[in-house]
């Protein structure tokens, strides 16, 4: 029973996790000189923990503090104003670790 | 092959590259590019400017003409004002339009006086993360002189770089001055590196003289 409670208890804590990374595609990301932008901009938001920008992926993936979000709207306008186009956001289970492997995956 | 043709290879060469991109006026909004660029011989340039939009960047500049062919010289110092008019950003690709104004004073060396000078400046550009061009053009006038600068570049990066890697590129470049600072088109072959803020760029022109450039953004 102490085993169940266990197992429940970590894939809630699992799910809460998984809901703080938020990957973002995002057209003209092209040039890393120019993307730093993104991530100034991104960086700035008191809710943002970390942030990986792959121009490879069209990806920009944000982890938050636990329990905070930052809307799509807040995320659209910082893209935005950075000079760039989302196409689409989407609340993953990755954590950032395993984004940053996948990307090194990639580039392998 | 002589200038002439040099020139129109390298149009129809940039006629047909997917895409066209060099230093950008406008960084990012809230961001400050400091760039600064010497061709020996013709022209030393430094600007700084900020970008309280993505759209928008202001700032002062310096520019230095030399002519090689009478040793006229040209001081001018200027602010001037970028606007991003037409961003197109594609899946793997992105390209501008950048329009500017400006305006400041110029010392003239044969008058040996100082001149209300006026700027005005096109540039397109496009870009992949292997192909890279832009064409710029680039005017100041005054009273007793009128000198524009037209740059294409079209450059080829060996690998794609991603945020966290070099980017390195291979960039031929021809420019042309009006106003008999240069004769014809001044050529040069330019190797440049970027990661992240920083941008370094140096390379040699037809004439055998340096051409080089840094550039940071923060």
């Amino acid at each position: 029973m102490k085993k169940l409670l266990l197992a429940g208890l970590l894939a809630a804590l699992s799910a809460t996790a998984a809901a703080d990374t938020i990957e973002m595609k995002v057209y003209g990301l092209v040039c890393g000189f120019c993307a730093q932008g993104i991530e100034k901009t991104l960086r700035k938001n008191p809710a943002t923990e970390d942030v990986v920008v792959s121009l490879e992926d069209k990806l920009v993936a944000i982890a938050t503090h636990p329990g905070q979000d930052i809307s799509d709207a807040e995320l659209t306008q910082a893209l935005t104003d950075a000079g760039y186009d989302v196409k689409g956001i989407a609340r993953t289970q990755r954590s950032m670790t395993d984004i940053r492997a996948a990307l090194k995956k990639d580039t392998k | 092959m002589n200038l002439v043709c040099k020139s129109l290879a390298g149009f129809v060469l940039l006629a047909h590259l997917p895409g066209l991109a060099g230093a950008k006026p406008i960084a990012f909004s809230h961001g400050t590019t400091v760039m600064a660029e010497y061709g020996a011989g013709t022209m030393k340039e430094a600007q700084v400017f900020y970008a309280p939009k993505y759209f928008l960047s202001l700032g002062p500049g310096y520019l230095e003409l030399e002519s090689d062919i009478d040793h006229r010289r040209r001081e001018i110092t200027y602010a001037r004002v970028n606007y991003l008019a037409k961003r197109w950003n594609m899946e793997a690709a992105q390209a501008n339009v950048f329009v500017w104004g400006g305006a400041g004073q110029a010392y003239v060396s044969e008058t040996n006086d100082h001149q209300f000078t006026g700027n005005a400046g096109a540039q397109i550009d496009y870009e992949t993360r292997r192909v890279y061009s832009s064409l710029k053009t680039d005017l100041y006038r005054s009273a007793d002189f009128s000198h524009r600068i037209d740059t294409l570049q079209l450059g080829l990066a060996p690998y794609k770089h991603d945020y966290d890697t070099l980017a390195t590129w291979v960039v031929v470049q021809a420019r042309r001055f009006t106003g008999e600072i240069h004769e014809g088109t001044e050529w040069a072959l330019l190797l440049r590196l970027f990661k992240r803020g920083g941008w370094i760029e140096a390379g040699v022109t037809d004439d055998g003289k340096l051409q080089a450039m840094a550039m940071v953004n923060f």
